[in-house]
This record gives structure tokens, C-alpha cells and sequence, in this order.
């Protein structure tokens, strides 16, 4: 029996495990015990991660679709001259822009960055984007207008030896399981733990504090903390004097947030706002987490500038034990977002609008580059919708189920002329393709991950690809050889060396460097430089921080009579996404088969529904039906439901309002009503 | 050595409709097995799974064998699919029996409720069969509704040799529920054979319960049948568990110290007491 | 069949590599990540004995997490079993004494093929644990830090040469033919070897008497408030079951690749999750997650005792390796046996 090192293929943690393979077949799992990340332990879906792997499923070959609509059987060779061929000729007639790219958080960094350069040199167009667009583009967007840099400043390793955590908006425990284990340990070792969450998770039962908000308030909690802070005179002013701008116009809009104000729209009494708002202030080391609760709202970038300002305010940013600390949920998705699969920016944030940048990478690439930002994800469907799309290319991801408002998703999938789905199982998505192509797992292929504290990870093959499946770098190399440009790479150290020389961020991040290690952390501007554990040390990456005043606004959509319900979407810890991976894992399958909508007794009684009664939950954009969960863990007024199940679309209910800068939807707040079927 | 987690291949030979939700296999396997009363049989769907099914024909030697399944889920759903002829797996017989031994020549009263009876027909026919019986027999016997009762063609069969029969129906579990709160009665139910408020005429002391049905009907029957003077000891009860492999290896059906596949299914109340077993 | 001998450490690896002819060889090893893991061995010199203990046991080769058992078809089934010849070399005690409590579940009343054919063919030569670990708390259950009996080959490092005590068949039959490597033992090296022991003995940091927590769950002292809040911190990862040694709950699983063709496999499953016990219509017995801890804890310190007459648990500390939210075996038998009920 071997064990091959690799990287645990579902969240940002980015926790190192060992495959154990015996005759090419993986038949177990087990921990790395000197993982910076996860010490010895894995969560559930870790310990379960390799059954997928050989589950009958997989895309073992290509399909193409029939005039009839089925599927059949094709060679390579065919169905990548088909695609080629398609590809060619929508660009000829209708431009490089009608062709959209879905790039995906959880394929390698070489794998995104060759997508990108497919993009961009070979099809021509900056229509690319990925699934950050739905949990962190409002991190991107919020954090670059702030601090020039949008992702976690600090280390997870960090966070045993911190004083206090606030926590809000993430159910740590359950989503990101390992950093909920350092932070309980911080906790163990006389660590204040304050919680903001509406739902009663497992890490707010663990909190001293835990304020439970009403869902959508964020950005009038904290400028009601701040508001304490500046009130009671425990602002950092040397920190703010000598780091940061724009304080004045800040500080006057924070007056309009007292907390007896904010008591009124948040639900969180005064006195607690209070409390949290000197304890955070006072303490030295205080490290803010936030994740998907902050960021999936139209006020997503406001809720992200929030929290931005709190820690500028306080000066806990730029030292280690602080800072401010987006937990990101894919295993790749800091990852893609660092090779550019986003539609304005190449590889390591660099802007395409700045000729500069674009004219280092014409050169390296040999090809003219567009330059106008393309598509977000969401433009790309509606674009479709319009008529300007006409072809897309997904890999790696499940639209037709993760995206909002999924019935609008579906028809556009329909309507395109060509798309393409590259992907590991015939996720509902491929089922509308024309050409599907069978990639490989991470079990079968090399390269890299960074996790969610921009830690650059190596992950091992430790078993032949399953059929004739491909790791997705092949299938991108081989299809751009077909369509005339020469994309040729003889394995992934040597793609990861051209991101390395193109990309400041990761010049110093070679395979050989991150060997038989816990990896390094971007920014790392040298061969010899040791990786970066915090961001923002005695200057932020733009110079001055910059105070954003924002504004309380309530979400797009609120309950009324009709709807008198607010619904808000997760996660469980036994499942992932769109369940593609976790419901072909026997054990995650049987503990979560179906999708469980979580209400409060209060609301159950009032409705006179019961413990797994089949109820029908409607909003303005759909209906579904599914069993009632009844929890205090919940507040009254408000539904949960995680998004997991295809036959359970949350997304046919949720808002697709946008954030009008980061074009993230809004799905954590919808209006919806209940009803019971008898 | 014996393979124990090898299926046997067995033959659907027949299978009846006997209520919209629940069917009749009569399956044939490659070999005749011999079972006693109470065993149940780990049955395999390639490809499907395995799911622990109570043998409800005749015990014995037998080159046939009767299982009464109900759709309920996953797997149960794929054997109503099975269309004779068809070939399924079989493992066992498994679990402990109901010591009908120690019963002998004492009055018995079987209460089953719903599917319960499945399990209990082996044994019911035993006894009803015995020559010379000088012992009476009760079966109080709960459905949902009358078209769920199940058996009717043998339980008219038993009545002809003298059992004294107890039906509900509608909130058929209820009956049996009730009982003790009434007048000291057993039942208080409606419906076509059941007068309301009868007592089954046995002897209560020395006699011996089987009880079989859903979890909710369980304890209070039990505990019922303690108050009327039954001995502890004498009151058996089939348990239910969630079961992968049947021979007390794969650890679900494991609770409060004993396997429920190896070590019963069957339980008297005095044991279940003593060990605390929780009845779900 | 209990036979001491000495050995020098030079001929070790020279035997090893011998005995590698016959059968494969695993053994703990360093990688580069500086973990040690049991592998197959590729360079005896990599061998590493003086580790931590591994994560997860070396149960993994008796009972792996995935085992295929059956591979059929419409008209065929074919059993799967592994008969490969392993040496596991380099175990700890507390894994052999684990290794004693599986051969006797899985050999009792239905013998379970998969898991003794596996058994059969596998030696084990475990070694004396010069140096116990933060974690390891053997000592207070008589499985470890070194075995009076029922291992196959058991070494002590006596610096410069190994005492090699045979324990079983399978065990001389690793020693028969290489007699020239081994010597007789003198009285001296006796005495080295209780050298060894006694300082070993001296440096566990954890001393927890299993049998006081047996005797307060018996009487009555833990109620289920306090499996309750011990459950706040599980992350239900299910680690504590899959790392144990003694641990052997497992699920089926069939898929169907085809038409009528697929395969059956058996893969860890652990109590700890509430699915282990659903039942059809939506039913959990063990909804609670303290319920479901209180179910594991006594099964290794009450049931186990009642029936095999040992604890369900060997001391290897894995559990407080691996548990995220430090509900382990230690803590909770400290918790118990100090009567903390405070919130943290
Ligand atoms: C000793 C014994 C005898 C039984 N006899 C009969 C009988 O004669 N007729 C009958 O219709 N049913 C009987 N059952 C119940 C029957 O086994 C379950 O209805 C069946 O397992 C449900 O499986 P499923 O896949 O259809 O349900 P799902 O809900 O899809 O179950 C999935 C898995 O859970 C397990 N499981 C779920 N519910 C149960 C349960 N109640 N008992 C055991 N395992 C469960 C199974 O292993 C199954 O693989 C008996 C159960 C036991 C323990
Ligand atoms: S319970 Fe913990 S310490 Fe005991 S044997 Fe299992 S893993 Fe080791
Ligand atoms: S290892 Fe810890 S967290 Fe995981 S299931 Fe066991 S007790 Fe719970
Ligand atoms: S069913 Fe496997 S142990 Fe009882």
C-alpha cells in the first residue's frame, strides 16, 4: 500500500491528507499530522473524499449530443475537432465575445491560469469568470477599495494565539471545519469568541457573545459597534493618522448609527452591541472572520467595506493575531481568483484596462489581447438570454443548480447554440450540452491549490486517470493545438514557472518549493522569499487604507403579508455544493439524502406543521416542496435551507437582485411563505 | 469456511398484492433452509442493497419461503419492482427465535399491529395446529384500516380451530393502547369482528404475550400486559434496528450492549428492562 | 514457541530484506512532510522506529477503509478477498492488543471471512516503545508499553542489539533459517530490557484509570447532561472511530456500474453519525449527538469489559490526535473522573 500526500479536494481549508492506493485503486484516507492547517484531523467530507473518485458515474469517456437528444460515445479526437470546429466558426461569425468561459474554483491554479490564456489569447475574448462571482466577489471588489487586496490577511495558524475572534456571517464549524478547530482552541486557551449569526450554528453555541441579528442588518450591526468605538474614544488614532484615509466624512456617517438605533433595525440589544464593540476594540489581538452571511447580499460590498472599516478603525490589521479574514469556501477558489479567471484582470490581480500589463502578457503570449473587462457570470447567462452569447464553455461547474433563479439559468443553457461542459460527472449542467469532456478528479492529476489564507499547496496523482478521463490542463493544451494555437506544456511545474515569471504575486512559488511541505504564501516575490502569514504589515497593498462609508440598506427583498417569511441558504457539513462529489460518498449520501427546511417551534405552531411534514415553500420566483426540520436553531421569522439538492432547488426561490458593483446575488435574503400539504 | 456475507441465490416464484403497500414474496432458494419462528432473513439486491426481512411462512424444513415486505424506502421499493421469474439473494436465517418451548401447554396472547403479524404467523400457525390443544389462544390484532389487515385467508383458518380473535381497525394501534385505562380492559376498540371492551379469556398469569408491531405500539402493550399479572419473563417482543450484515459484525444494529441481529431480535420484557433497551 | 534471542541491529535490515522476498513488507516511514505513515517499504534504511504513533493504526490492513467484497454480474458473483502475505513491521503494543480484541469479534460466533484471511496472512513484529508519547496512556491498561504475550515477534531496543522475543507460529516461523543472525540472550540483556521498560514506563504524562470512569458511569454518576455538553464540540467527523485500533463498524455499499454488473464494498462507517442507526420513515434512534457519544463510550467501557473482559479502548491516544474538538478518550474519562462539569 503506498500514500500519496495531497490536499483535500472540498473546502478552503486547505487540509493536507494522504490517499492510500493499492493496484491504481484509492481504498482509503488518512490525515497529515504536520499540517499547518488541519494537525491530524480532517472533517467528515475528508475522511470520505475518495469515494467519488471510483464512483460508476464518472465521465469515463466524451459524449456528444445527437440530433435526437441523447448522448453517445465519442473518441477524443472527434469531439475535440468538434468543439474546435464550433468554437471557430461562432467566433467567425459573430466575434470572440459572443464565446463565454466558466472557469472553475475547483480545478487546479495551472489548470485556471491555462484556461485564462485560452480565454484571452486563444478564443480572444475577457468573457471569463468563475463561481467566486457567488460566494466572494464582493470580498474582491470590497477589499480592493479598502485595502488594495482581497483576500484573508492573516493565517489560520495564527488564530490558537489570538485574544478574541468575531466571527460573522460563517458557520465556521461546519463549513470551514478546521479553522472552527483552531478557533475553538483559541477559545480553550482564555480566547473571547463572539458570534453574529442569525441561526444558532454550532460555534455560536460555543460563544460567549452570540448576536443574533436580523438576516440582511450587517452593515447597521457593525456601524453600530463602530459607532460604540468612536463614541467611548477607543479608536486607534495613531493608526488611523498615519494609515488610512477618508475618516471624516466616515466618522460623520457613523453618528447616524447609536446603538439604541441600531437595536431597532438589528434585533441585537443595545447593551450587547455595546459590550462586543469595546471588547473587540480594546483587545490587541482580535482577528474578524466573515464569509458567505457578509458577502452574498446586493449590500455585499457594503457589508465587506464594514468590516474593513472596523478593523482600520481599530488597528487590528497589518500585525500578526489580527486582521481581517474572509473564509473562502471552494478548495481553489482564492486560487482562480489569482490566475485571473475573472473577467477584468490577468493572473495576480493585474488589471487588463492597464496597457502595462497587457503588453507584458501579448508578449509573453504572442497574441494581440482584448481589451475591454468581459462578462460576470451572471451577464454571460443573461447575455445569453439577449443574444449575444452564443457558445460557453463551463468547466468544473453546476450552473443549472448553484446559480439564482435557476429556472432563468436553465432556459439560457437551452438556448445556446453551443456549450461545452468539462467535468468529472454528468452534472445536471452537462445534461444540456452538446459536447461533454470526461476531466479528472484530483486524485488523478498534479498541481496546485492555494487555500483561503493564500496558501499555495501541492496536490500528487496517486492514481491513473479513471477511463479516459483527462486532467483538465490536457483537455485545454489539446484543444487550443486544434484550434491553431500552439499551447503546449509537458507538465504542470512548467505551467506554474510561466505563471511565476507573469505573475509578481507567485514569482517565488515553484512546484520544487512547495514539495513534501505545507506549501507558501502568496505574496512571495522571490525564489528564496519565505511566503507572506499576514498582508498589509506596515503599509497596506494600495497605500493608504481607505475608510468607504457606507450606509444601511435593507435587502432587496423583505417580507410582507403575502411572503411573510425570510429565507436564508447554507450549507451542511455532510455536503458540498451542488452534492456532485458528496452525494456519490455512501456515508455524506445517507446522513443528508434530503433537503430539510429548518424552521423555529414558534412558527411551526403557528402554522400547525410538524416535525417532517412535507410543506410547499414558495417566493415570487418559484415553488418547491420538501420536509420541515423544526429547530431553535433558527429564529423565529426566518427559513433556512441549504442549496445542496438539485431535486430541491433552492435557487428557484432565492433573489437574483445583484450587488450593483460585484454582481453578487443576494441569497442570503429572499421572501418566501410556507404551507403545508396535507 | 462459511461465507457469511454471501447471498444464496433464491427464486421469486410468486408474489401477491395484499394491501397497496405491502407484498407477498414466495421465494424458492437454491437450497431448502430450516428456521425457526422469529428468525429474519438478510435479503440482497445486487446492486440495490440488503435489508433484514422477517420470515412469515410456516417454520421448519422448507423448500419455500414466504416474506411479507413492506415499501418503505430505498431498497424496499426495489424488491416490489421484482417480477417472477427472478432471482434475489438470501442470507441466513438469522436472529434468535420466540421460545415457544417454555410456553408449552400455557395460555398464549399474540398482539401484532400492522406488519407485526408477519413475524408472528409462523408461530401462530404452530400452535393452532397443535393436536389435542388444550390451551387458548388470543391474537388481538391492530390495521391501520380494514383493507390493511393482512392474512385474513389464515386468520379465518385460525378462528375455525378455536383462536379468539381481536380486531381493530382505523386507529387500529390505539386499541391496544388504551387498553388498561378502561375497566381494567384490553380493548376498547371498534370494528367488523371487535365488540368494544373485551377482555380475552386467558389466564393472564401464566401465560405467555408475543408482540410484534410498530415502536409506539410496543411499550405500552408491554407494559399493559405487565399490569394485567403477566410475568415479565413471558412477554416477548421482536425489536427493530437499522441492519447491514446480520450476524453481529457491522455494528448498526448495536445498542445499550447487544447486537440486535445476533443477540435477538426477539427480547422478553424482563431483558429489556434489565438492559435498558430503547424501543424506537 | 516462546523463544528469546538476541540480534544485532546491523543484521536487521539484511533479515528484513529476506524475509521481503517472501512476502510484502510495510513499515512505519518518514516522508517528506516529516510524517510518519505505514507503507509499503521501498528503502529499508528509511525505516523509521523511533516515531510517533500512526495515524490511522495499522488496523487499516486487517480491515481497510473501502474493501471490495463482491464483484458481480447477472449470472455471477465473484469473492473478492485479499490474501495477500504482509509483514507489518514496527507496531506498537497497544496496536497488537487491539489486533487481540478484533481477532476475537471478528472470530466469534460468525467468523468473518474477509477479516481472517486478511489476519492469517499478516505477521506482526511490534516493538517496545522506548518513548511514549504526550498523547499515550497504555500504561494504565496493561497494553503497553511492551506485551507479556500474544504478539507474533516483539523487540526491545537495547541500543546496539535488539531483544527478539518469539510469541506465536507465524512469529518463529520469521526466525527459522536466519539463525546465524541471532544469539542467545545473556542475563545482562534481561536486565537491559527491564532497564528499558522501567524508564519507559516513567515517561508517560498521562496516568487515567479507565476502571474509575467504568465505576462512576456504573454507578449512576454521569447523567445525560453531561454527554450533552461534552457533544458541543463534536464536529461529527467521525475521526475518533476511523483512527481507533479497536473501532470495526462498517457499512455496505453496492454500486452498479452497468446493466446488472457492480460491485459490493464495505467501508468504515462510525456511531457517531445519526445516520448509522436511521430507519426507514424517517426514524433516529440516536437524534442526539450526546447520545450517540454516550453509545461509543460505553460500548468501550462498559460493554467491552462485560464481554470481552478488556476495555474497548488500548491507550493509543488517536482519538486525541485526530478528535477537532478534543472529545476524546482521555479527556473524557479525565472529565468524568474529576467530575468537570463547568462549562469549559
Ligand atoms: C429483524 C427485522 C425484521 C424485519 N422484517 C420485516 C418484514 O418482514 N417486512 C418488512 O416489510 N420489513 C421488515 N423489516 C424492516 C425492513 O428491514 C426495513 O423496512 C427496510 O430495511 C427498509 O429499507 P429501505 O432501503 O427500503 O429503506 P431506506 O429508508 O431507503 O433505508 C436505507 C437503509 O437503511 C436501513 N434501514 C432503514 N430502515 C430500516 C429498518 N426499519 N430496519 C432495518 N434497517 C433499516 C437499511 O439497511 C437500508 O439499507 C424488518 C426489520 C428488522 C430489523
Ligand atoms: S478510544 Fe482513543 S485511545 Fe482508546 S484505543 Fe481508541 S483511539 Fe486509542
Ligand atoms: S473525532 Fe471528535 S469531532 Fe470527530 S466525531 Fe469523534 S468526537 Fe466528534
Ligand atoms: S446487523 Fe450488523 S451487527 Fe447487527
Amino acid at each position: 500500500m503506498n500514500k500519496i500526500a495531497t490536499i483535500c479536494p472540498y473546502c478552503g481549508c486547505g487540509c493536507g491528507l494522504y490517499l492510500h492506493v493499492e493496484n491504481n485503486t484509492i481504498v482509503g484516507v488518512s490525515p497529515v499530522r504536520n499540517h499547518l492547517v488541519n494537525k491530524g484531523s480532517l472533517c467528515v467530507k475528508s475522511w470520505n473524499c475518495f469515494e467519488f473518485v471510483h464512483h460508476p458515474d464518472r465521465l469515463k469517456y466524451p459524449l456528444i449530443k445527437e440530433k435526437n437528444g441523447a448522448f453517445r460515445r465519442a473518441s477524443w479526437d472527434e469531439a475535440l475537432r468538434l468543439v474546435a470546429a464550433r468554437l471557430l466558426e461562432i467566433r467567425k461569425s459573430s466575434g470572440p465575445d459572443s464565446i463565454s468561459i466558466v472557469s472553475s474554483a475547483k480545478s487546479t491554479n495551472e489548470e485556471n491560469y491555462v484556461m485564462m490564456k485560452f480565454a484571452r489569447a486563444v478564443i480572444g475574448t475577457n468573457n471569463i469568470d468563475h463561481c467566486a462571482r457567488l460566494c466572494h466577489s464582493s470580498t474582491v471588489g470590497g477589499l480592493a477599495d479598502s485595502f488594495g487586496s482581497g483576500a484573508m490577511t492573516n493565517s489560520i495558524n495564527e488564530i490558537v494565539h489570538a485574544k478574541l475572534l468575531f466571527v460573522i456571517g460563517s458557520n465556521t464549524t461546519e463549513q470551514h471545519p478546521m479553522i472552527g478547530m483552531h478557533m475553538l482552541d483559541a477559545v480553550d486557551r482564555g480566547a473571547v469568541l463572539i458570534v453574529a449569526d442569525p441561526r444558532k450554528t454550532q460555534i455560536a453555541g460555543l460563544a460567549q457573545f452570540h448576536l443574533r441579528h436580523r438576516p440582511g442588518t450587517d452593515v447597521a450591526l457593525l456601524n453600530g459597534i463602530m459607532n460604540v468605538i468612536i463614541d467611548d474614544r477607543l479608536v486607534d488614532i495613531p493608526f488611523v493618522k498615519r494609515r488610512t484615509e477618508k475618516f471624516d466624512s466616515f466618522r460623520a456617517l457613523i453618528t447616524k448609527y447609536p446603538p439604541e438605533a441600531v437595536e431597532r433595525i438589528t434585533g441585537v440589544s443595545a447593551q450587547d452591541i455595546k459590550k462586543v464593540a469595546r471588547l473587540y476594540a480594546t483587545e490587541k489581538k482580535a482577528m474578524l472572520f466573515y464569509s458567505m452571511g457578509i458577502t452574498q447580499h446586493t449590500t455585499g460590498v457594503d457589508n465587506v467595506c464594514a468590516c474593513a472599516n472596523l478593523t482600520m478603525l481599530t488597528g487590528h490589521i497589518g500585525l500578526p493575531m489580527t486582521g481581517l479574514n474572509p473564509l473562502r469556501g471552494q478548495n481553489n477558489v482564492q486560487g482562480a481568483c489569482d490566475m485571473g479567471a475573472l473577467p477584468n484582470v490577468y493572473s495576480g490581480y493585474q488589471e487588463i484596462r492597464d496597457p502595462k500589463s497587457r503588453k507584458k502578457f501579448e508578449m509573453a503570449w504572442k497574441v494581440k489581447l482584448p481589451r475591454d473587462p468581459g462578462l460576470t457570470l451572471m451577464e454571460m447567462f443573461n447575455g445569453v438570454l439577449k443574444g449575444d452569447t452564443k457558445a460557453l464553455y463551463i468547466m468544473g461547474e453546476n450552473p443549472a443548480v448553484s446559480n439564482p433563479d435557476v429556472t432563468h439559468t436553465v432556459n439560457a443553457l437551452k438556448k445556446l447554440d453551443f456549450l461545452v461542459v468539462q467535468d468529472i460527472f454528468l452534472s445536471d449542467t452537462a445534461e444540456y450540452a452538446h459536447v461533454v469532456l470526461p476531466a479528472a478528479t484530483f486524485a488523478e492529476k498534479d498541481g496546485t491549490f492555494t487555500n483561503t489564507e493564500r496558501r499555495v499547496q501541492k496536490i500528487s496523482a496517486a492514481i491513473e486517470p479513471v477511463g479516459e478521463s483527462k486532467p483538465d490542463w490536457e483537455i485545454i493544451c489539446a484543444l487550443s493545438r486544434e484550434m491553431g494555437y500552439d499551447l503546449n506544456y509537458r507538465a504542470t511545474h512548467e505551467i506554474m514557472e510561466e505563471i511565476a515569471l507573469l505573475t509578481p504575486i507567485y514569482r517565488g512559488i515553484l512546484h520544487h518549493r512547495l514539495e513534501g511541505d505545507s506549501g507558501l504564501q502568496w505574496p512571495c516575490p522571490s525564489a528564496t522569499h519565505p511566503g507572506t502569514p499576514f498582508l498589509h504589515r506596515k503599509k497596506f497593498a494600495k497605500g493608504f487604507g481607505t475608510f468607504m462609508p457606507v450606509d444601511y440598506v435593507p435587502p432587496a427583498e423583505m417580507p410582507d403579508s403575502e411572503f411573510p417569511f425570510i429565507l436564508t441558504t447554507g450549507r451542511t457539513c455532510f455536503h458540498y455544493h451542488t452534492r456532485t462529489m458528496s452525494r456519490r460518498t455512501s456515508t455524506l449520501e445517507r446522513e443528508c439524502p434530503e433537503c430539510l427546511i429548518e424552521i423555529n417551534p414558534s412558527d411551526a405552531d403557528s402554522l400547525q406543521i410538524k416535525h417532517m411534514n412535507v410543506v410547499r415553500v414558495s417566493s415570487r420566483r418559484g415553488v418547491l416542496t420538501g420536509r420541515v426540520y423544526i429547530t431553535e436553531n433558527t429564529p423565529g421569522g426566518v427559513v433556512f435551507m441549504p442549496f445542496h439538492f438539485g431535486e430541491a432547488p433552492v435557487n428557484m426561490l432565492t433573489n437574483p437582485a445583484l450587488d450593483p458593483s460585484a454582481k453578487i446575488p443576494e441569497y442570503k435574503v429572499c421572501a418566501v411563505r410556507i404551507e403545508l400539504i396535507k | 469456511m462459511k461465507e457469511i456475507y454471501l447471498p444464496i441465490k433464491a427464486e421469486v416464484v410468486e408474489v401477491l398484492d395484499m394491501t397497496p403497500d405491502t407484498k407477498l414474496f414466495k421465494v424458492k432458494p437454491e437450497r431448502p433452509v430450516h428456521y425457526q419462528p422469529g428468525q429474519f432473513f438478510m435479503l440482497s439486491l445486487w446492486g440495490k442493497g440488503e435489508v433484514p426481512i422477517s420470515i412469515t411462512s410456516a417454520c421448519g424444513f422448507h423448500e419455500y419461503v414466504e416474506l411479507c415486505i413492506r415499501r418503505v424506502g430505498y431498497i424496499t421499493s426495489a424488491i416490489h419492482e421484482v417480477k417472477p421469474p427472478c432471482d434475489i439473494g438470501l442470507r441466513g436465517p438469522f436472529g434468535n427465535t420466540f421460545l415457544a418451548e417454555n410456553a408449552k401447554n400455557k395460555d398464549i396472547i399474540f398482539v401484532a399491529g400492522g406488519l407485526g403479524i408477519a413475524p408472528l404467523r409462523p408461530l401462530i400457525t404452530r400452535v393452532m395446529n397443535e393436536k389435542k390443544r388444550s390451551r387458548r389462544i388470543a391474537l388481538l390484532y391492530g390495521s391501520r384500516n380494514p383493507g390493511e389487515i393482512l392474512f385474513k385467508d389464515d386468520i379465518e383458518a385460525w378462528q375455525e380451530k378455536g383462536l379468539q380473535l381481536f380486531l381493530g381497525v382505523r386507529k387500529g394501534l390505539q386499541f391496544i393502547l388504551s387498553a388498561g385505562k378502561k375497566d381494567n380492559c384490553l380493548l376498547s376498540g371498534s370494528g367488523p369482528a371487535a365488540e368494544s371492551s373485551r377482555i380475552p379469556k386467558i389466564s393472564f398469569k401464566n401465560a405467555y404475550a408475543f408482540v410484534c408491531g410498530p415502536p409506539v405500539m410496543i411499550s405500552p402493550t408491554m407494559i399493559t400486559l405487565s399490569t394485567m399479572g403477566m410475568d415479565e419473563n413471558n412477554i416477548y417482543t421482536s425489536l427493530e434496528a437499522h441492519m447491514k450484515c446480520g450476524v453481529g459484525k457491522c455494528g448498526h444494529c448495536y445498542v445499550d450492549g447487544v447486537h440486535l441481529c445476533t443477540d435477538g431480535p426477539i427480547f422478553s420484557y424482563a431483558e429489556i428492562r434489565k438492559r435498558r433497551l430503547q424501543i424506537v | 514457541m516462546k523463544k528469546n534471542l538476541i540480534m544485532d541491529k546491523n543484521y536487521l535490515s539484511y533479515w528484513l530484506r529476506q524475509i521481503r522476498k517472501t512476502m510484502s513488507l510495510i513499515a512505519p516511514m518518514r516522508l517528506k512532510n516529516a510524517d510518519i505513515v505505514f507503507k509499503q517499504v521501498d528503502n529499508i534504511h528509511e525505516i523509521e522506529l523511533d516515531c510517533p504513533a500512526s495515524l490511522p493504526s495499522p488496523k487499516e490492513f486487517l480491515l481497510p477503509q473501502k474493501e471490495y467484497m463482491f464483484r458481480f454480474s447477472k449470472n455471477s458473483v465473484d469473492v473478492l478477498k485479499d490474501c495477500t502475505k504482509r509483514l507489518i513491521f514496527g507496531v506498537r503494543s497497544c496496536d497488537i492488543s487491539a489486533i487481540d480484541l478484533m481477532d476475537r469479534f471478528f472470530g466469534e460466533k460468525f467468523v468473518d471471512e474477509y477479516y481472517m484471511s486478511r489476519r492469517e496472512n499478516t505477521v506482526f513484529i511490534s516493538i517496545v516503545c522506548n518513548n511514549p508519547d504526550p498523547t499515550c496512556f497504555c500504561i494504565g491498561l496493561g497494553t503497553g508499553p511492551f506485551l507479556k504475550s500474544n504478539f507474533d515477534i516483539q523487540l526491545t531496543d537495547l541500543g546496539d542489539r535488539y531483544l527478539v522475543e518469539t510469541g506465536s507460529k507465524q512469529g518463529a516461523d520469521l526466525i527459522r533459517g536466519y539463525s546465524h543472525l541471532f544469539s542467545r540472550p545473556k542475563k545482562s540483556d534481561y536486565d537491559d530490557q527491564y532497564e528499558v521498560i522501567l524508564s519507559s514506563q516513567s515517561k508517560f504524562e498521562k496516568r487515567i484509570s479507565l476502571e474509575n470512569t467504568r465505576q462512576k458511569i456504573l454507578n449512576e454518576k454521569i447523567n445525560d447532561l453531561f454527554w450533552d455538553w461534552i457533544a458541543r464540540r463534536c464536529f461529527e467527523c467521525g475521526g475518533c472511530v476511523y483512527a481507533c485500533p479497536v473501532c470495526t463498524c462498517f457499512n455496505v455499499v453496492d454500486r452498479m456500474e452497468q446493466e446488472g454488473d457492480g460491485y459490493r464494498f464495505r467501508i468504515w462507517d462510525a456511531c457517531m453519525f445519526k445516520g448509522f442507526t436511521r430507519m426507514a420513515g424517517n426514524v433516529w434512534p440516536a437524534e442526539k449527538k450526546g447520545s450517540r457519544i454516550k453509545q461509543r463510550y460505553f460500548h468501550k467501557l462498559l460493554y467491552y469489559p462485560d464481554h470481552f473482559g478488556r476495555f474497548g479502548c488500548v491507550g493509543c491516544g488517536r482519538c486525541t490526535i485526530t478528535c477537532p474538538g478534543h472529545v476524546d478518550m482521555a479527556t473524557i474519562a479525565h472529565r468524568i473522573d474529576v467530575g468537570d462539569r463547568r462549562r469549559r
